[in-house]
């Protein structure tokens, strides 16, 4: 088994590897799917050289990555810049390494979970429940599912900082299956200061650690906000101003640049009246952080894990400057809710939303800005149609884990008056 | 001059090999203009015009008129005689020393016409340099400009009022002051252009009113809208500056300089009229009309007209005046020869009559045969853009240096704010003259300085000096992004493009072919004779550009914002219903049929009966849901049991059926 995951991990960094040494990697660097002005290659290497130059960068708008990363890959930058595919194929495997063996307890957890709940299932749910074959299986499926799926894959050849967000989400999602909690706050607390939405995932991490303790929670939540205010602290000193909180918080919130990308913002606030701007970014920011919080950390109390991939997906749509690196990251983290599948109705519909819009929106945006053809309606169109699709996949997700739990205990199949009963939500 | 290096406020990056470079190409503004020949209160006016036969059949025409008036204190401001009172209250109000602005139509061919008297580039241009005691700030300079940009939108009717903090910046290094900074004084200085603006009649009427004796006399009286706005390239010029003696500020002198430059194709005239084609112009010719009188508020009202180069061809009618015919000045190694008209002379005697010049060329010869070939400028510069769509490009600017030493170099950049330029993508190739492709040879840079841009704020300004060696060009080229802006922020026609404004080259020149601009010092066209000094700062002005930015659709902010709303409801109705609802199991409202075409049918009839079945497990609802399914029923004469199948229609028989059939 071991012997396979690292054979897995290998073949992954190699298939990256073959991609990022063909013309496939620099036009993906410049793709608006993958590369927005958050995550872009060419905006970290900007911000290098600006702070090498001995100039604010944060005094422009082109960089919003926080100083700490700046500083801490700038001489990997300007010294070998030959080696930085490499170094982004080492994140994204190591970032796979990390989703698998989170996996892989999360599975094992589970599966303690169940035997201790054995005797509640009802009879006929042996496929719902995980098996012992599941400790090989849903583990490796996730790992074939970040490595070789080709959003990431093209994610990570674009050198995007994605690559990083990614990390240091599946370090926090392996910290929050173990156990850790401290590695995990300081990790989240880093990840926030650098994207802001990822704060929402304080709501699973406090699920998992305050075991059900007010007293606990708050502990955890003031550290939190310690951690974060720590990280903030440590970005202040590297350039000694707070400029960089305009513009990485500052930028991601007031949504500043209207570059186009996969999400719902840019063409909203493109069209947008001046006099409403304000009232929708406020509206657009909370749907995207805090209105599912709430509700959703109450429905699925009992599973912080699923809460957190929810959570992970909804950013995902509804972030103001969301890539398809993004995307591919919470697609990989589909395979730990293998059991709930059975229950998924929209796979295929969602299958062909991605396939269609994926394709279309390479042929749209050419059209719009090269060939002059097409119109942005085109384009929005298409990133409207994904966005889409994926919030069918979401909410399948939720019903489906909705739909697992109670026929775990009530049975597949319920009949009344000979008629086998339907399962609605009311 | 206290510090001859250092002529710009604040610290200069990396002082010390680049002070010797600054040093280098700062002239020393030499103090003689203090020594004036005017006393006290003293004020005079100057109008001087160049004709200078240019190479392809041009014509260039330069109308200078200077006032010159020494005030002395700020208080004797108040009483203006022959200085405009919009540049005397200039004073008052402002902490302005120095002031520049040119309205252009057109581009200067620097290769074929050799440098300009005035440089100015297409559009609106205005920099201004600002001193003042150690209180002023940089914002309060900032509201100054801004102030002082909206006087003269008022006063040239021109569209200045756009400049303000998204298209200005402080040079640093590349704009060098006219006015003597006082050592004890800060100095700010503000540059802005406005590439988009279109220069025409409006912009002229208001500019000739500020002269003393207005359109109606002199050389003004030539300018007219007609003729001047049918030029290939005509420049407006206003510049004032303040000289005080000895960093005092109670013996000042303020000096009006008032341009029009003018290029003329002479073979568009030729197409225009149907009489001579052999390359002869008049004053006529080129203005509609002969010159009416010298200006009588004018000290001197003189005409110059170069006979050597281009101009040594045609024979003058009448010949210049004979006392003084021939001007030789020399300067930098290169001579230039002019015939001087002075009105004061030429009006004496004869009274009403309107003086004419004309220019004939030989008629034998065949004259394109025989044109002398015109010898390029020293530097020349070009600028477009690399790339195409509407996402990303690259700007270059190609710097010639066809001299055989090299030439310092600075270029100064304002990229505007919705254009995103890469700073790191920044590179400076050169090659040599003769070859045609770039490689990969670089030029280091002497000096660098960038100020970042932000979005609807503020534009990235960039200066960089290199040494060009000789016989050398130089790209320099960086990468920049285009952005989508909002949709209310493209200006009418959209798809037109936005301006990039042009790129200031500025240099030292050892020696002074084609160089024409007039000494820091003199103030009058006459002092650039012989005006031989160590060396001639120069500045160029590449073309503007134009870029497409990416445009959305103007017609559908409603769709957008209903649309995108739309697919945030999707997501919010079922995380709601997960989040708040109960799962119950019910018995369902009804089978459906396999086959697709009868599910079809079956759904679009059974529509008004459903919510009625679902609710009741026993099925014994009425059915009539709403009012097509009453009618129906109605029609078909059937009974209204047996609820879960609604659709009593013919058309239902066949899922009526197996309805039945499944529900036993």
């Amino acid at each position: 088994m071991d012997a396979k995951f690292f054979k897995l991990l290998l073949l992954g960094g190699v298939v990256r590897f073959y991609f990022s040494r063909t013309p496939l990697a620099a036009m993906i660097g410049n793709r608006v799917e993958f590369a927005t002005p958050l995550n872009s290659h060419k905006r970290m290497q900007e911000g290098i050289f600006l702070l090498q130059s001995g100039i604010d960068p944060y005094q422009g708008d082109l960089v919003h990555e926080t100083p700490l990363i700046l500083s801490a890959l700038s001489g990997l930058f300007q010294k070998y810049p030959h080696l930085l595919p490499a170094f982004y194929i080492i994140l994204d495997v190591f970032t796979a390494a990390l989703l698998y063996l989170m996996s892989r307890r999360f599975v094992r957890q589970k599966q303690e979970q169940q035997t201790t709940e054995q005797k509640h299932y009802a009879k006929d749910t042996a496929e719902l429940q995980f098996s012992d074959l599941d400790k090989y299986d849903i583990p490796e499926l996730v790992i074939v599912a970040y490595l070789f799926n080709p959003l990431t894959v093209m994610n990570c050849i674009g050198m995007t900082s994605t690559v990083i967000s990614n990390l240091f989400l599946a370090s926090f999602l392996y910290c929050l299956v173990k156990g850790l909690l401290l590695p995990c706050l300081l990790v989240l607390a880093f990840e926030t200061v650098r994207s802001f939405y990822p704060i929402v995932l304080i709501a699973p991490l406090l699920l998992v650690f305050s075991h059900n303790s007010i007293r606990r929670g708050l502990v955890i939540t003031l550290l939190f906000i310690a951690s974060c205010l720590g990280v903030a602290y440590a970005n202040f000193l590297v350039l000694n101003s707070w400029n960089f909180l305009d513009g990485t918080l500052g930028f991601i919130f007031y949504f500043r640049d209207l570059q186009p990308n996969i999400g719902l913002f840019w063409y909203f606030f493109t069209e947008m009246f001046e006099h409403f701007r304000t009232m929708f970014l406020i509206t657009f920011q909370l749907n995207a952080t805090v209105l599912y919080l709430l509700p959703l950390s109450i429905k699925l109390r009992k599973e912080p894990l699923l809460l957190a991939t929810v959570l992970v997906a909804l950013m995902t749509v509804f972030r103001a400057y969301p890539s398809l690196g993004d995307v591919g990251f919470y697609l990989a983290l589909l395979p730990l809710w293998k059991r709930c599948w059975k229950f998924m109705a929209h796979g295929f519909v969602v299958f062909t939303f991605f396939l269609v819009t994926l394709s279309m929106m390479g042929a749209l945006w050419h059209l719009w800005i090269y060939a002059g053809s097409a119109n942005a309606n085109f384009y929005f169109g298409a990133t409207l149609a994904f966005s889409t699709g994926q919030i069918f996949l979401i909410t399948d997700l939720l019903f489906a884990h909705v739909k697992r739990e109670f026929c775990l205990f009530k049975g597949q199949k319920i009949w009344i008056d000979g008629v086998e009963a339907r399962i609605v939500l009311k | 001059m206290g510090q001859p290096g250092c002529p710009t406020a604040g610290p200069r990056p990396r002082p010390c090999g680049i002070a010797l470079f600054l040093l280098a190409l700062i002239p020393l503004t030499v103090a003689s203009s203090a020594k004036s020949p005017l006393g006290r209160d003293d004020e005079r006016f100057d109008e001087e015009l160049v004709v200078r036969p240019l190479s392809g059949d041009h014509v260039n025409t330069y109308f200078q008129f200077t006032t010159r008036w020494h005030f002395g204190h700020k208080d004797n401001l108040y009483h203006t005689q022959l200085t405009p009172r919009v540049i005397a209250e200039l004073l008052q109000q402002f902490d302005v020393k120095e002031l520049h602005i040119g309205l252009t139509q057109g581009l200067w061919r620097y290769e074929t016409w050799g440098y300009p008297i005035v440089e100015a580039t297409s559009g609106a241009e205005m920099w201004a340099w600002f001193s003042g005691d150690n209180n002023l700030t940089d914002s309060e300079v900032n509201s100054q400009w801004s102030q002082l940009a909206n006087v003269f939108s008022g006063v040239l009717c021109a569209s200045l009022n756009f400049v303000d903090k998204t298209n200005s910046i402080s040079p640093r290094h590349l704009l060098r002051p006219q006015f003597m900074p006082a050592a004890n004084r800060k100095n700010f200085v503000r540059y802005s252009a406005l590439p988009r603006e279109i220069v025409c009649t409006e912009n002229l009427t208001p500019w000739k009113k500020l002269l003393p004796c207005g359109s109606a006399s002199g050389f003004a009286s030539l300018l007219n809208s007609g003729h001047v706005h049918n030029t290939k390239y005509h420049s407006l010029g206003l510049k004032v500056r303040t000289l005080c003696e000895d960093n005092s500020e109670d013996n000042c002198i303020v000096e009006l300089t008032q341009t029009a430059n003018l290029v003329y194709d002479l073979r568009l005239f030729e197409q225009s009229s149907s009489s001579s084609s052999n390359g002869d112009f008049s004053l006529r010719r080129l203005f509609g009309m002969g010159l009416n009188g010298y200006c009588e508020l004018a000290e001197s009202s003189k005409m110059y007209v170069q006979r050597n180069e281009q101009g040594e061809r045609y024979q003058l009618v009448p010949p210049p005046s004979p006392e003084n015919e021939e001007v030789r000045s020399t300067r930098g190694g290169h001579t230039a020869i002019y015939g001087v008209y002075d009105m004061h002379e030429q009006f004496k005697d004869h009274g009403e009559r309107l003086f004419n010049v004309a220019w004939l060329a030989p008629k034998s010869e065949n004259r394109r045969r025989n044109m002398v070939k015109p010898t390029p400028p020293p530097l020349t510069v070009h600028r477009y853009l690399l790339g195409h769509g509407q996402e990303r490009g690259r700007i270059a600017t190609e710097i010639t240096n066809s001299h055989y030493d090299a030439l310092p170099i600075l270029v100064q950049e304002v990229i505007p704010w919705y254009v995103h330029g890469y700073l790191h993508t920044l590179s400076v190739r050169k090659k040599p003259q003769r070859v045609n492709e770039y490689g990969r040879q670089r030029i280091p840079f002497k000096l660098l300085h960038y100020k970042p841009g932000k979005q609807r704020e503020l534009p990235s300004h960039l200066e960089i000096g290199f040494l060009l060696p000789g016989q050398t060009s130089a790209l320099i080229t960086i990468d920049v992004d285009y952005l989508l802006l909002k949709w209310l922020e493209y200006p009418p026609d959209a798809n037109h493009g936005h301006y990039i404004g042009s790129a200031l080259v500025s240099s030292q020149l050892p020696m002074g072919r084609n160089y024409t601009a007039l000494p820091v010092e003199g103030y009058l066209f006459r002092d650039s004779f012989n005006a031989t000094r160590p060396s001639y700062v120069l500045s160029l002005h590449t073309e503007a550009l134009i870029v497409s930015l990416p445009t959305p659709d103007f017609s559908m902010p409603y769709n957008v914002i209903c649309l995108a709303c739309t697919v945030v409801a999707l997501a919010f109705g079922p995380i709601h219903s997960v989040a708040t609802k109960m799962i119950i199991v019910g018995k369902p409202t009804t089978t459906t049929p396999k086959n697709f075409i009868k599910k079809l049918l079956n759904k679009v009839f059974r529509r008004g009966g459903q919510p009625a079945a679902e609710g009741a497990g026993k099925g014994a609802g009425t059915g009539a849901g709403d009012g097509e399914e009453s009618r129906e029923g109605a029609a078909g004469d059937a009974p209204p049991g047996e609820s879960e199948l609604p659709g009593t229609g013919h058309l239902d028989d066949q899922p009526l059926l197996e309805d039945l059939e499944e529900n036993d």
